[in-house]
């Protein structure tokens, strides 16, 4: 009787990848940074007799809540990124990260404008520990969304190029992860800071 | 008649009732440095209970989720494992597939 040759199993591959673990330590450490933020806010906040003072002006919670709607909105066009290329349909993977990245630059933009408004307004980084407190664990935020801006405007420069492909695409998938993390943390902040 | 699981049970709420005031403080510093209503203490007990509870969250969840990773990898491997060896098998022997 002749047997047909089976070739055996491929090798596995191990099931977290060295650099989504790496990945993961970053977002640990990261979110450690801003629990003693938040810790910091919760002292201040919750010890403090009026907040905000009297004399210092309100958080604008109309145009922020407009603004996290763009934020929350801009992990939709990298999910989709994603998946495109997961699915070897790597056409359109370079306009959503652009997409991602321009809706984060409007989001900084008009973090900007606000900051601007509130410092005109009175309310410094010396204005007590409201003031402080505000712009150090807001301001903290910015910064990182800062970064993954410029790092999702260099993964859209490498997907124009042709760089990722179905098999090879890492850069992309830590980049789309700290994004995540980014919008999950402006999520937290958000009701903390502006509505509670 | 008395039921000793709910006997133990009333008795450990009682005690953990006695016990929330102590427990609220979160530390001795708080508890001796402040007055009794005073929002300061109110406010460094939350923040310390939610800077003790972070890091254990954070672990647990990234640990929990590694441990369901491994697992689910390790039942796919078995599972091709298993395809494997059966494919091997002759269909005429005992047990065995056709290929």
């Amino acid at each position: 009787m002749r047997r047909r040759v089976v070739p055996p199993p491929p090798a596995e591959a191990p099931p977290v990848s060295n650099t989504r673990l790496a990945m993961i330590v970053l977002i640990t450490g990261e979110s450690m940074l801003f629990a003693g933020l938040i810790g910091m806010y919760l002292v201040f906040r919750l010890s403090a007799r009026a907040w905000p003072p009297a004399d210092l002006p309100r958080l604008p919670l109309g145009l922020t809540t407009l603004n996290t709607v763009v934020l929350l909105a801009s992990a939709v066009p990298v999910a989709r990124a994603l998946g495109a290329i997961r699915r070897g349909e790597s056409g359109s993977v370079a306009r959503q990260v652009e997409l991602t990245a321009v809706l984060g630059a409007v989001f900084l933009a008009v973090q900007g404008a606000e900051w601007t408004r509130l410092v005109r307004h009175g309310l410094t980084l010396g204005s007590g520990t409201y003031g402080a407190s505000f712009y150090v664990l807001i301001g903290c935020h910015a910064l990182h969304v800062l970064a993954a801006v410029t790092w999702l405007s260099i993964v859209a420069l490498l997907a124009r190029r042709g760089v990722y492909t179905r098999a090879r695409h890492a850069a992309l998938e830590m980049c789309a992860i700290y994004w995540y993390f980014v919008c999950g943390l402006w999520a937290v902040l958000f009701p903390l800071v502006y509505l509670y | 008649m008395i039921d000793p699981k709910r006997t133990g049970l009333v008795l450990a709420l009682v005690v953990v009732w006695a016990a929330t005031r102590a427990l609220a403080q979160s530390c001795a510093m708080c508890g001796s440095s402040f007055g009794v209503d005073d929002p300061v203490q109110r406010a460094f007990s939350w923040s310390i209970l939610f800077l003790m509870a972070a890091p254990y969250t954070l672990f647990g969840a990234v640990a929990g989720w590694l441990f369901y990773v491994h697992r689910r990898a390790g039942r796919r491997a078995s599972v091709v494992e298993l395809a494997w060896r059966r494919a091997r098998v002759p269909a005429a022997e005992p047990g065995g597939q056709p290929t």
